[in-house]
């Protein structure tokens, strides 16, 4: 399936990943290691479930700051929250294309969370 | 033999359709074929491929009986779908409306309320709005191009308000910690007259539903909206929806912080969240800053008590796992005292625990009421203090700098009125005046004002509705009397928050002549109740036609038996609140028949309490007989002052049994 990077472009030659972590993983295990993985992936089971998002979230929040990849079914419709939560590369489901991936990053699609201006850094996680 | 047809909704406007072979599909239950258990496989799989043709959704067979060559579906559920609600005969299913109409100029283009309590949108608020209608536009495109599947546009379309119910798409829009300008109210009573059959339903959550859109139309009437700096977002959806509040906030003379500025807050935070808009399931927040607690928040995922500290800091006390629903639970306090800062850090550590590990196999067991329980409260608690504590120091901190610049979008209304003793003299000579007042209105923090509320509940009427002339009138009031300002309660009624003493007499005046001027608030007539079967794809039993005849029955009495709350659900799902009503009713399919379950005991206050049920179910047609025989135990027995709910707390649910079952 097509590998994107956060600008909906395609990734070439793309590492494997390090560690693919279920939705329900537990990350305390993972922590004293997070410098040694390159690539991250966090699997998406079906766009409707969320835990990935937080699991985004919490590996950069602990500090990883290598390529976490979105892996699964998730929605272009998402591809701006996938963003925000700290992934960097996306492994785009059958069902959409990278195509209606980078669409989405059109003007007037996602606009993202309304209090990010106002909180500014305070809640840029990547 | 079993007879069967074939029905489903149509996706461009949401209306029943019923398949007729080779004719395809037809708008009214009459044209259907009808099919025998041994044709019915073929014809379903004749007519399932208009699912993938993009016409025809959730398609599915129902029992009928043939009568005089008519066709009668045999669940109630069917006949309504089939013929419209039961409730308003002059509403009847199908097709009303081609959505062709070139329609009148905007009322916000031409009615401004600057002194109402709303925050303030600037450009970057409005454009979000646009941008949001403008998203959902592109997507009822692609799921019409095919580009999405129904099962991947529906939460889509939920998270911008949209739900497919049993005539057309139902359009619920937030109404922001209940709060509206005159203005929003006009551009609300336009969107109920232009894109949907002239009226709204205000819920229990603070906001309206239209019940009549065509999905091709919502995309309009967001734009429409979003110009008067309302919106559908998170209205639905398994996100964070609209914080509720205390209807009376910044107007009670009983209030210690104004909620409204906390609520925006959590909005702005809430809204568009990329963490937590695919949670396992819905999430609500409600925010109280009274004594007495008008916001029920130990029935919310999380509830806030806001209250200032020792050094006169507002500080918040934080409530979790509350809830009503299949499982209804008081919620459990998780923190005494939260410092403002940390508002929205501690809440994100509430939510960060609950999305990783609330339950996503089972949707009743997927609240995070459920899995505080299933956890125990000590260590849900400890895993938040722990996520909490693990956080960056400096992420989603709510620094003065935010907040005053949130809290400065607020304009401060000013309240220079007197009382000079009108409404005293009149109240002498006007009886109805007089008890309007003592009925509908509340003390407000100012000496010369009130609030006064605009009961939705006329006896015998739909609980909550509003016509889209209504809307206009109240807006004109409010903006003659009230700032311009408007609330909705969570027991769908509408407030004035800031009505001149003096001024009321005249406000009265108007309200009776709109006839608008119910004097029955917190009486048994003042009945909360969901939409129900007559509506919602849902429920399991009509909630309004039960609610009127209760009305009807008590409404000569209601003042003599004074505050009693009676709500009614029309299912499990609770969304008319029956756990928490004085009196609850649960209506429920028993046989095919439509029963209720009454529960007694409950409150959603201070002293909040889940309802006992407390005997079997009663049918439709008996209920009135047997809430009249529960206000005669509690008239008979009743010391002075007290009202029903403290009359049952003193002597049980005995008495109350013994009402109703020894005359059955």
């Amino acid at each position: 399936m097509p590998l994107i990077d956060a600008k909906g472009e395609a990734i070439v030659d793309a590492a494997a990943p390090d560690e693919l972590l279920s939705p329900d993983a537990d990350l305390t295990a993972l922590l004293p290691r997070l410098g040694e993985l390159a690539v991250i992936a966090v699997e998406f089971p079906k766009f409707r479930d969320g835990r990935g998002f937080t699991l985004a979230r919490g590996l950069r929040q602990r500090g990883y700051q290598g390529d976490l990849r979105a892996v699964g079914h998730f929605l272009p419709d998402q591809f701006g929250a996938l963003i925000a939560c700290g992934f960097t590369s996306f492994d785009t489901p059958p069902e959409h294309s990278p195509a209606q991936f980078a669409a989405a990053l059109a003007k007037h699609r996602q606009p993202g969370q309304l209090l990010r201006r106002s909180l500014g850094r305070a809640l840029e996680t990547a | 033999m079993a007879l069967h047809v074939i029905t489903g909704n149509r996706l461009a406007d949401g209306i029943s359709v019923w398949f007729a072979g080779e004719a395809g599909w037809a708008e009214h239950v009459d044209q259907a074929r009808a099919y025998d258990e041994v044709g019915l496989e073929a014809a379903l799989d004749q007519a399932k491929p208009a699912d993938a043709e993009l016409h025809v959704v959730d398609i599915r067979a129902v029992d009928v009986t043939q009568e005089d060559g008519k066709l009668f579906p045999v669940a109630h559920r069917e006949q309504i779908r089939a013929r419209g609600p039961s409730v308003r005969a002059d509403l009847p299913a199908g097709v009303w409306h081609d959505g062709a109409k070139a329609l009148p100029p905007l009322p916000s283009e031409s009615s401004t309320s600057p002194f109402a309590g709303i925050y303030r949108y600037d450009d970057y608020d409005r454009d979000f709005l646009r941008q949001r209608a403008k998203e959902f536009g592109a997507q009822v495109a692609r799921r019409q191009a095919g580009e999405l599947s129904e099962e991947e546009f529906k939460p889509l379309r939920l998270m911008n308000g949209v739900y497919l119910q049993l005539h057309a798409y139902m359009l619920r829009i937030a109404i922001p910690y209940g709060v509206l300008s005159a203005t929003q109210l006009r551009q609300l009573a336009y969107v109920a007259r232009h894109y949907d059959r002239g009226y709204g339903h205000f819920t229990t959550r603070q906001n309206i539903q239209f019940n009549w859109l065509r999905l091709e139309d919502v995309p309009d009437a967001l734009a429409a909206l979003a110009e008067a700096d309302i919106h559908g977002i998170q209205t639905s959806g398994n996100c964070i929806r609209n914080t509720t509040t205390d209807e009376f906030a910044g107007a009670a003379a009983d209030e210690i912080i104004d909620p409204r500025l906390y609520a925006e807050i959590i909005r702005q935070w809430s809204t568009d969240h990329p963490e937590f808009t695919y949670l396992p399931r819905k999430f609500k927040i409600a925010i109280v800053g009274a004594e007495h607690d008008r916001a029920a928040v130990r029935v919310h995922d999380i509830g806030l008590e806001a209250y200032k500290n020792d050094k006169g800091e507002p500080v918040f006390r934080v409530f979790a796992g509350g809830g009503l629903g299949r499982s209804p639970y008081v919620a459990v306090k998780l923190r005494e005292e939260v410092k403002l800062a940390e508002l929205l850090r501690y809440c994100e550590a509430i939510l960060r625990v609950y999305n990783a590990l609330g339950r996503r196999d089972n949707i009743y067991k997927a609240r995070i009421k459920i899995l505080i329980r299933e956890m125990k409260p000590e260590a849900f608690i400890k895993m938040v203090e722990d996520e909490y504590a693990a956080l960056p120091a400096d992420y989603c901190v709510l620094t003065d700098e935010i907040v005053q610049a949130v809290a400065a979008r607020f304009p401060a209304p000013e309240f220079p009125r007197q009382d000079t003793g009108i409404l005293k003299a009149e109240v002498l000579d006007d009886r109805a005046l007089a008890r309007w007042v003592k009925q509908n209105t509340h003390p407000h923090k100012a000496l010369g004002y009130v609030s006064a509320v605009i009961s939705l509940k006329p006896v015998g009427g739909i609980p909550g509705d509003a016509s889209a002339e209504e809307m206009e009138i109240i807006a004109d009031l409010a903006d003659k009397y009230s700032n311009g300002e408007i609330r909705v309660s969570h027991v769908q009624n509408l407030v004035l928050p800031h009505v001149a003493k003096d001024d009321v007499p005249a406000l009265f005046r108007a309200l009776v002549k709109a006839g608008l001027a119910s004097d029955n608030l917190g009486l048994v007539t003042d009945i909360i109740a969901c939409p129900g079967m007559d509506y919602c794809a849902l429920a399991t039993a009509r909630s309004i036609p039960v609610a009127q005849r209760i009305a009807e029955r008590l409404a000569p009495r209601q003042h003599e038996i004074g505050t009693l709350y009676v709500n009614i659900s029309g299912c499990i799902n609770a969304c008319g609140h029956h756990h928490v009503g004085h009196i609850g009713l649960l209506g429920v399919d028993k046989n095919g028949e439509e029963v209720y379950q009454i529960t007694l005991g409950g409150a959603a206050d201070e002293k909040a309490a889940i309802g006992k049920i407390i005997g079997p179910a009663v049918p439709t047609a008996k209920v009135p007989d047997a809430i009249d025989a529960l206000v005669n135990a509690y008239l008979n027995v009743r010391e002075t002052g007290e009202r029903f709910i403290d009359t049952y707390r003193r002597l049980g649910a005995a008495p109350f049994k013994e009402a109703i079952y020894a005359t059955h």
